[in-house]
């Protein structure tokens, strides 16, 4: 498991990326990155409405309800113009800090520990 | 089964007490709840369900006070608070400048001769504050900020501008400001005012970086 604070400053940025390969609801949304960290990066879910909701107020995202076969409606949400800006400087940011940081501990750009 | 979900929602909304975007907080961790109890097949009575719910929304408590946080950052609070500022600033400075041409203490013509030595530093911590109000925004409200920008500005500036007016009309008195109120300080103070936008500006987009 990661340290808590760095997952918790990395969270908006990970719900951009996911949100920038389509709409998805809140329970969509964590089911994902459980699958696509292996379990590694795993959020308390009840936080992740705030942080939801603060992109929202900036802009970022924004949300619709949808209506379903079975069951309630979905809130689901979707990336704005300048969410996708913001998630291209931001993704460039944090990939020059992974290159800076490996050469600062000696390893390939891709390397790891055992390497 | 159903009450476990009603009792973790009935403190949230204790928690989250009267906010006008209550029940649609509620009603999307409702729906949540309902997709955590499709997977909590294994769970065979309340306690195990509750605890389910506990373990991975958070408590009650812990996210309703996440919502507290989330939910003071209001463009509404953020515009009166830097225009509050602003007018704690002249009111200050008046305040001053009228205790200092009204009664005349030695110890308040030491500070007021103290000051009005050092004006473009005071000009540059001015331009701080406009600055930082532009970054505030920008950090708090992102893109969506831009409009709460100019409109805070805007409200903002008007003590300046009354000033200005007053200053300019003669209703204060020029011999209240001396020695300040040379020709090249008045020229200054305009192309401060001008650039006070540009520099509000540049917070804004540096605090829009650090927004998240």
């Amino acid at each position: 498991m990661f340290n808590r604070e760095l997952v918790k400053g990395s969270t908006s940025l990970i719900l951009l990326q996911l949100l920038n390969e389509r709409d998805m609801y809140g329970y969509e949304l964590v089911k994902e990155l459980e699958q696509r960290s292996d379990n590694g990066l795993s959020v308390k879910e009840g936080t992740l409405y705030p942080a939801l909701h603060k992109l929202e107020k900036q802009e970022y995202i924004e949300c619709y309800w949808q209506e379903q076969e079975k069951g309630p409606a979905r809130k689901y949400y979707r990336i704005t113009d300048a969410g996708r800006k913001l998630l291209l400087e931001k993704t460039r940011e944090w990939q020059d800090f992974v290159q800076v940081m490996n050469k600062v501990i000696g390893r390939s750009s891709h390397g790891t520990a055992e390497e | 089964m159903e009450r476990p979900k009603s009792k973790f929602l009935k403190e949230l909304a204790k928690g989250l007490g009267n906010h006008q975007e209550k029940d649609s907080i509620l009603r999307e961790y409702e729906i949540h709840i309902d997709e955590i109890f499709m997977e909590s097949q294994d769970c065979t009575n309340e306690e195990e369900l509750m605890e389910r719910i506990l373990s991975r929304l958070g408590s009650p408590d812990e996210i309703a006070q996440m919502w507290k946080e989330e939910l003071s950052v209001t463009p509404s609070n953020m515009k009166w608070l830097f225009i509050l500022l602003n007018i704690i600033f002249f009111c200050g400075g008046s305040l001053f400048t009228l205790v200092h041409n009204l009664y005349k203490w030695e110890w308040l013509t030491k500070l007021w001769n103290y000051v009005t030595a050092i004006p473009t530093l005071i000009a540059f911590l001015y331009l701080f504050f406009w600055a930082l109000l532009g970054y505030e925004i920008g950090r708090g409200f992102g893109h969506g900020g831009r409009r709460l920008l100019r409109t805070t500005f805007l409200l903002s500036l008007i003590p300046n501008l009354v000033l200005m007016v007053l200053t300019v009309f003669e209703i204060i008195p020029h011999g209240w400001f001396a020695p300040l109120l040379t020709r090249t300080f008045i020229i200054a103070c305009i192309l401060f005012t001008v650039v006070l936008y540009p520099v509000s500006w540049l917070g804004y987009r540096w605090g829009r970086k650090a927004s998240i």
